[in-house]
């Protein structure tokens, strides 16, 4: 059991709204994607440690069910379900999120029931561990990068092909010419990847173990 | 519709899981106790990064596994909710329509799918790809709003810049202060290696975990 893979951390959060936030809920996001509100996301673009996140609302009668044979969900509540894939610490995280936009995130969270709101921070993550699910199996394509990584690695790609077609019979003299104007554009994107560093005490233990089987 | 942004996807399912215990297996160190503990049990066993069946399956870049077998219950004067089921809830981020990840997950990762969801609930019979995702659609709920902080390349593409920035940053760094005839020859010598234009090959694996 691991929300952990190198460098991305999947919190995966379930938590109760009474009825009639449902499609108050949907307005508002739906609000969001247009560009009227679309500056409300703008924090969310600024916490580049995300790669993907989404919300879900799951009504009680949407509960998949099957077969007749399984018996039909009675809730209360409709649930609201959060998936995210960042890198960094949970602690890193959901501070960020509470200190860079915590309108936004109250927006989102509004309605919740017992929701304490996201300023001050304690109250916050304590409603956050209580909902949270641990993960059972988590996979990433790429744990040596973090999400500035994936983006960065783009406009090195881009850059670099621009370059190379660029490149066909030239002198020395003029290819240091452009090699180091390559450089200064690509100043911010060039780094070194490694390994993720251990990050908890459990996923330590959990490499261990697997050292051990294999 | 909000389970897409560009060309990423955000699946997400709730599988439910049969209630009872599975037969009783000598070879199946997992077997003889209830369907929830043996998915709970294999999903814990199964190897991670490039190891991970996952990693076989095209175009994934992030998914997880968890199980939902309690909802959480805040204290009055809020109403106590019990599941009647438990759920396997599978997520994933991928590149593409849904229909050609879920047929490159059943003929990529057939075994370890059929291990995990023969304890849910619809899944006796599965044994095709189309079968497959039928099934999965049966479970997938909609996705309410979705966040692509990534951009919208496909998982090759992605591994292969991911590649390029590692190699140029180690070019960068070793050819430091050297004549601009030595430089052209070692970049020269660094695309034929690289080979930049080529997506697929040299590239990173998809979940490499490691440098080597």
């Amino acid at each position: 059991m691991s929300n952990i893979a190198g460098k991305a951390y999947a919190m995966s959060v379930c938590s109760p709204i009474p009825w009639y936030s449902v499609w108050l809920k949907k307005l508002i996001f739906w609000a969001v994607g247009t560009p009227l509100f679309k500056p409300r996301l703008n924090g969310l673009l600024t916490l580049s440690l995300i790669h993907y996140a989404r919300w879900v609302i799951v009504k009680p009668s949407q509960f998949p069910r099957l077969s007749e044979d399984q018996p039909r969900e009675k809730l209360s509540y409709s649930y609201y379900f959060f998936f995210s894939n960042f890198n960094g610490s949970w602690l890193q995280y959901v501070d960020s999120f509470s200190s860079a936009i915590p309108d936004g995130l109250d927006m989102f969270w509004k309605w919740g029931v017992k929701y304490p709101k996201s300023v001050p921070m304690r109250p916050f993550h304590e409603h956050i561990l209580f909902h949270q699910i641990w993960t059972e199996h988590y996979y990433s394509a790429y744990p040596m990068a973090s999400s500035n990584d994936v983006k960065s690695a783009k406009r090195v790609k881009d850059e670099l092909l621009e370059f190379i077609a660029h490149a066909e019979e030239e002198t020395p003299e003029d290819f240091q010419k452009r090699y180091d104007r390559l450089m200064l554009e690509l100043q911010h994107d060039l780094s070194w990847m490694e390994p993720s560093p251990v990050v908890s005490l459990s996923a330590a233990a959990v490499a261990k173990r697997r050292e051990r089987e294999t | 519709m909000a389970n897409q942004q560009g060309n990423a996807y955000a699946l997400t399912t709730l599988c439910p899981i049969l209630s009872g215990v599975s037969a009783d297996d000598p070879q199946d160190p997992f077997a003889g106790q209830s369907h929830t503990a043996y998915v709970r049990d294999f999903l814990q066993s199964l190897q991670s990064h490039e190891n991970s069946p996952m990693a076989k399956v095209p175009s994934t870049y992030f998914c997880r596994f968890y199980l939902l077998s309690d909802l959480m219950y805040g204290g009055k004067p809020n109403s106590y909710d019990e599941l009647m089921s438990n759920y396997l809830v599978f997520t994933a981020n991928f590149h593409g329509p849904l229909e050609k990840y879920l047929e490159g997950m059943w003929n990529e990762a057939r075994e370890s799918i059929e291990k995990i969801w023969k304890h849910c609930v619809g899944f006796a019979g599965i044994d095709t790809a189309d079968k497959f995702t039928e099934y999965i659609q049966k479970c997938q709920v909609t996705t309410t709003f979705f966040f692509n902080g990534s951009n919208d390349e496909s998982l090759a593409e992605q591994l292969k810049a991911l590649y390029l920035k590692q190699e140029l940053s180690r070019f960068a760094f070793e050819n430091q202060g050297k004549s601009p005839a030595e430089l052209q020859r070692a970049f020269q010598a660094f695309v034929k290696r690289t080979e930049p234009a080529n997506v697929n090959s040299p590239s990173w694996r998809p979940g490499q975990a490691t440098l080597s």
